[in-house]
């Protein structure tokens, strides 16, 4: 049976495969810890929760939350400043995923055909530089309101741990959160000059100490519309971990680092540990 | 309005090459076949980025066209207009 063996949380900020190499080491070796975590994990597969930000799919047919299974996917489809990499997906487990979630009362849209932008190659850039596990993407529509409850983000993710565990292969499974937390991409709350911001680093701080503690609860409980719009445009991210942590079983995590200027941080969890 | 149309020109400004270069060449032709309200049109070519989030287009969308270099927006200029925009953020549809 399948087994979900560790989980962990990065943002995807499309400029850090620019700045890491013009040393942004403080990113490049929060990256490079956990990559070596998920490295010491040994997954045969990797689900990543992601927000497609409105390129993988359009106002004509966005999806809440969808699975991805086909064969493989392309990426990053948006010309974010990274290298394009063709990324095999495990469809089997993709396939299983949205079965599962349909029979157990989850209306999961699904993908057989698809690209992906930044948010699902970033991560992948610098955790699996070389060589790629299979992968499926599930997306969490972080973006464009209405959002998804956080207690919905939560059991969606739950769900999507049981269908692991529910999985007849052998396979150990890593689960990858793909977001940040107190970030605001383009909209009026961006610095002067700038497409970007971090508005409101208490939020941060807050969070963190909810995930190294293990306080599921507290998160759900207090990341809430009226709150995440208060902190950014993109602060639904929190979504991608509050589904992260359902899939684990609520595991408190290890704080890897993070960075309070772009307001994101880096998490992680082994069953192993 | 629902700016459905201003969302989808703009998406096809990232992800449709040859309307790119047909949006960055003449930009009044090649909003001519799309079926723009006036208000829009208008404000597309101004490059309104305020006006055309108060009107309800995601700013996501919008900020392609300061990547592609539409309607005369670059980043900072993007940055100003946006910062004007009073729409609040809300996730209330």
């Amino acid at each position: 049976m399948a087994r979900v063996v560790a989980g962990f949380n990065v943002p995807h900020t499309p400029y850090l495969p620019v700045t890491v190499p013009k040393g942004d080491t403080l990113n490049g070796g929060l990256f490079e810890q956990t990559r070596e975590l998920l490295e010491a994990s040994r997954p045969d597969a990797v689900v990543i929760f992601d927000d497609d930000h409105v390129n993988t799919f359009f106002l004509d047919n966005l999806p809440t939350f969808a699975v991805g299974f086909a064969d493989a996917m392309s990426g990053p489809n948006d010309e974010a400043p990274l290298p394009t990499r063709e990324v095999p997906i495990h469809a089997d487990l993709g396939r299983a995923i949205y079965t599962h979630g349909i029979r157990s009362g989850f209306d999961l849209a699904r993908t057989e055909k698809l690209t992906v932008d930044h948010s699902i190659m970033v991560p992948l850039h610098f955790l699996m530089p070389e060589k790629l596990v299979p992968v499926v993407p599930f997306f969490i529509n972080c973006l464009v309101p209405p959002f998804p409850s956080a207690g919905r983000a939560h059991a969606v993710g739950k769900m999507v741990g049981e269908a692991v565990e529910a999985f007849p292969e052998d396979l150990r499974v890593a689960v990858i959160a793909s977001g940040s937390i107190n970030h605001e991409v383009a909209g009026p709350r961006v610095l002067p000059g700038e497409i970007w911001n971090a508005p409101d680093p208490g939020w941060l701080e807050e969070v963190v100490a909810w995930l190294e503690a293990g306080q599921v609860e507290e998160i759900v409980e207090h990341a809430t519309d009226e709150r995440l719009d208060a902190v950014g445009n993109v602060a639904h991210e929190l979504l991608t971990i509050i589904a992260m942590l359902g899939a684990i079983g609520d595991q408190p995590l290890r704080i890897v680092g993070k960075d309070t200027r772009l307001g994101h941080c880096f998490t992680a969890w082994s069953a192993d540990a | 309005m629902s700016v459905y149309v201003v969302q989808e020109v703009a998406y096809r400004s990232l992800h449709d090459l040859d309307f790119r270069a047909r949006l960055l060449e003449a930009p009044a032709d090649a909003l001519a076949g799309e079926a723009l309200e006036p208000a829009e049109r208008d404000a597309l070519l101004a490059g309104d980025i305020a006006t055309l989030h108060e009107m309800g287009a995601h700013e996501f969308l919008l900020a392609h066209f300061a990547r592609v270099g539409a309607f005369g927006l670059d980043p900072p200029t993007f940055s100003e207009r946006i910062r004007a925009s009073t729409r609040p953020m809300s996730s209330d549809f």
